[in-house]
C-alpha cells in the first residue's frame, strides 16, 4: 500500500489528531501501508519552507516509508528552493487562509511550468482550487501530473467531465466515499486515474481501505490503486 | 473483508439523490451489498421523503418492507412542514414496526428540530418509545447536536439517535456533550468524514452500549463504517455492541 494523502508534524488546527514522525508510522504499520506521501503541517499553516526543513529532518529517519511532498509558493525563490530538492511531488496550499495565491496560470504559472517541465506529481486539496481555476490550469499545463486531493463523493459531475477531457488529472480515494461509488468508477473508468489515500492523521486509514477492500472489482484494478499508479507518476519525475 | 457477525444497520436509505450520482440503489442491489458485507438488516429512510415529499416517499419504503421483510425495517420520514402533516404520516404508517421508527431531517427540511412544529412529533415518539433518527451536522442551526439535549431531558421515553454523530471532529464532541447529559440518545457512526480515534473516545465517555452501527447505504459506502469498526482499538464485546445488539435491542428484536 502506497498512501497519496498524508501528512505529519505538530498542527495548530488539529491537535490531538496530527502525529510526528515516529507515531505516524506506527499508524501506518499498525494499517499495513507500507508507504505513505507525505507533506508537513508546518508548510500548511505556517511556512513553506519551514515546514519542508521538517520534512528533510524526518524522512531519512525512516528510509523507505515516507516520500516527501514539498511545499511550494509562485516565487523564483520557491522554484529554486525546489530545484535543490529535486521533488518526485509538491503539495500546493492556495486557499486564504494557507499560502493564499491564485492557482490560475496569471499567477502561479512560473512555478507550473517549473513543476510541468520536470513532471512533478502536483497535489492540491479540493477544497483550496475552484473547478475552474482547475480546468485552467489542466487546459494550459498539458503535460503536469496533478492529483486532486479530496474531491468529496458529491464531485463526480464535475470530475467525469475534467477527466475526460485532461489526461493529466488524477484524485485521491480518501473521499470517495458514496454507496459503490469506487466500484463504479473503476467499471467505468478503469483504474487507472484513482489512488489511495487515507488522510491520515486527521481520518482513520481503516475506513479508505475497506473501501478498496470491498470493491468488486479486478485485482490489478485494486493493486494499481493501492499504489501501483502512484509509484508510476512518482518514477516519471524528471531528477 | 467483512463484518464477523451479522450487522444491525440503523440508518439506511430508499432512492437517489439530487446532488450526485446515485450506483447500485435498488433494493435488490443494495442486498447483494449487505451480503458481501455480512449486513442482516438495515432499517431504511425514503430519500424522496427526505428531499421532496414525504407521503410518496414513505409508500415506497413501505413496498420495500413489503418485498424484504426479513432484511429491512422502515423509519416513517416526516415533514414538520406544513403543520400537521407529520402527525399524519405517522398514524398512516404506524404498521411498519413497533416500536415506530420516525426519521427527521431538519436540514433539508430546513427547520429547527426543537421548533413548534416539531412538537406533535417528539409528543408521538414520547408516547410510543419510538426510535427517532435525527439527522445532525456540526452546529448546524437546524440540527446541531446540541439542540438535541433539551429535547432528549423533556421527552424521555423516546430513543434518539443521533444520526452521523454530528459529522465533523467537532460535531462529534457536541453529540458525546449532549449524550452525557441524555441516557435516551445515542450516537449513529455514520457519515462522510472518517476521523481517528473517535470511536474510541466514544466508548471510552459513553459506553458501547451507546454506539450505533450506521452506514447511509445507498448514499454512503457501508464499508467506511464497518472498516472504523472493525480497526477501533476497542474490545471485540464491545464491537459486537455496536455492529448488532445495540440498534437489535432498541428494536426490541433481542
Amino acid at each position: 500500500m502506497f498512501d497519496a494523502n498524508a501528512r505529519v508534524g505538530h498542527s495548530g488546527v488539529h491537535g490531538e489528531l496530527a502525529l510526528e514522525a515516529p507515531d505516524f508510522i506506527s499508524e501506518l504499520d499498525r494499517f499495513g501501508i507500507q508507504q505513505a506521501l507525505v507533506s508537513h503541517f508546518a508548510a500548511e499553516e505556517y511556512d513553506a519552507e519551514e515546514g519542508n526543513q521538517a520534512l528533510a529532518r524526518d524522512i531519512p529517519e525512516f528510509p523507505g516509508r515516507l516520500t516527501p511532498a514539498w511545499s511550494a509558493l509562485p516565487d523564483s525563490n520557491s522554484i529554486r528552493l525546489l530545484a535543490a530538492h529535486r521533488p518526485a511531488a509538491v503539495r500546493l496550499f492556495f486557499g486564504v487562509h494557507k499560502h493564499n495565491f491564485s492557482f490560475e496560470p496569471w499567477c502561479a504559472g512560473e512555478l507550473f511550468e517549473y513543476l510541468q517541465a520536470n513532471l512533478i506529481l502536483t497535489l492540491v486539496a479540493r477544497d483550496d482550487v475552484e473547478w475552474n481555476s482547475l480546468a485552467s490550469v489542466l487546459e494550459n499545463f498539458p503535460r503536469l501530473p496533478v492529483l486532486l486531493l479530496e474531491p468529496g463523493y458529491r464531485a463526480d459531475r464535475y470530475l467525469f467531465p475534467l477527466l475526460e477531457r485532461y489526461s493529466n488529472l488524477y484524485f485521491d480515494s480518501s473521499t470517495y466515499v458514496a454507496h459503490r461509488q469506487l466500484e463504479a468508477f473503476v467499471e467505468r473508468w478503469g483504474a487507472d486515474r484513482l489512488v489511495f489515500g487515507s488522510r491520515l492523521p486527521l481520518y482513520s486509514p481503516g475506513a479508505a481501505l475497506a473501501v478498496l477492500a470491498t470493491a468488486r472489482i479486478p485485482e490489478p484494478a485494486r493493486l494499481a490503486i493501492a499504489g501501483g499508479t502512484l509509484r508510476k507518476l512518482l518514477s516519471r519525475t524528471i531528477q | 473483508m467483512k463484518s464477523p457477525i451479522p450487522i444491525f444497520d440503523c440508518h439506511g436509505h430508499l432512492g437517489i439523490h439530487p446532488d450526485f450520482p446515485a450506483y447500485k440503489y435498488r433494493p435488490e442491489e443494495m442486498i447483494e451489498v449487505m451480503d458481501l458485507l455480512n449486513i442482516e438488516v438495515l432499517a431504511i429512510t425514503s430519500t424522496l421523503a427526505c428531499y421532496n415529499d414525504c407521503p410518496r416517499g414513505n409508500t415506497e419504503v413501505a413496498e420495500v418492507l413489503k418485498r424484504y421483510p426479513q432484511r429491512f425495517r422502515g423509519y416513517i420520514t416526516v415533514n414538520p412542514n406544513p403543520p400537521g402533516e407529520a402527525l399524519a404520516e405517522l398514524e398512516r404508517w404506524a404498521g411498519f414496526h413497533a416500536p415506530p421508527l420516525i426519521k427527521l431531517h431538519p436540514e433539508l427540511h430546513k427547520y429547527p428540530l426543537d421548533g413548534p412544529h416539531y412538537r406533535p412529533v417528539w409528543d408521538y415518539a414520547n408516547q410510543t418509545r419510538a426510535i427517532v433518527l435525527v439527522h445532525t451536522w456540526d452546529s448546524d442551526l437546524n440540527c446541531g447536536p446540541l439542540q438535541l439535549g433539551p429535547m432528549a431531558r423533556e421527552f424521555t421515553q423516546a430513543r434518539i439517535l443521533l444520526g452521523h454523530a454530528g459529522v465533523t471532529w467537532r460535531g462529534y464532541q457536541q453529540a458525546m456533550q449532549v449524550a452525557e447529559t441524555a441516557p435516551n440518545t445515542f450516537l449513529d457512526i455514520s457519515g462522510s468524514q472518517s476521523h481517528r480515534t473517535v470511536i474510541e473516545l466514544a466508548v471510552s465517555r459513553l459506553g458501547a452500549e451507546r454506539i450505533l452501527f450506521g452506514s447511509d447505504m445507498p448514499y454512503l459506502e457501508a464499508s467506511v463504517s464497518l472498516g472504523r469498526v472493525l480497526t477501533s482499538r476497542i474490545s471485540d464485546q464491545d464491537k459486537e455492541l455496536i455492529l448488532r445488539e445495540n440498534f437489535r435491542a432498541l428494536l426490541d428484536e433481542k
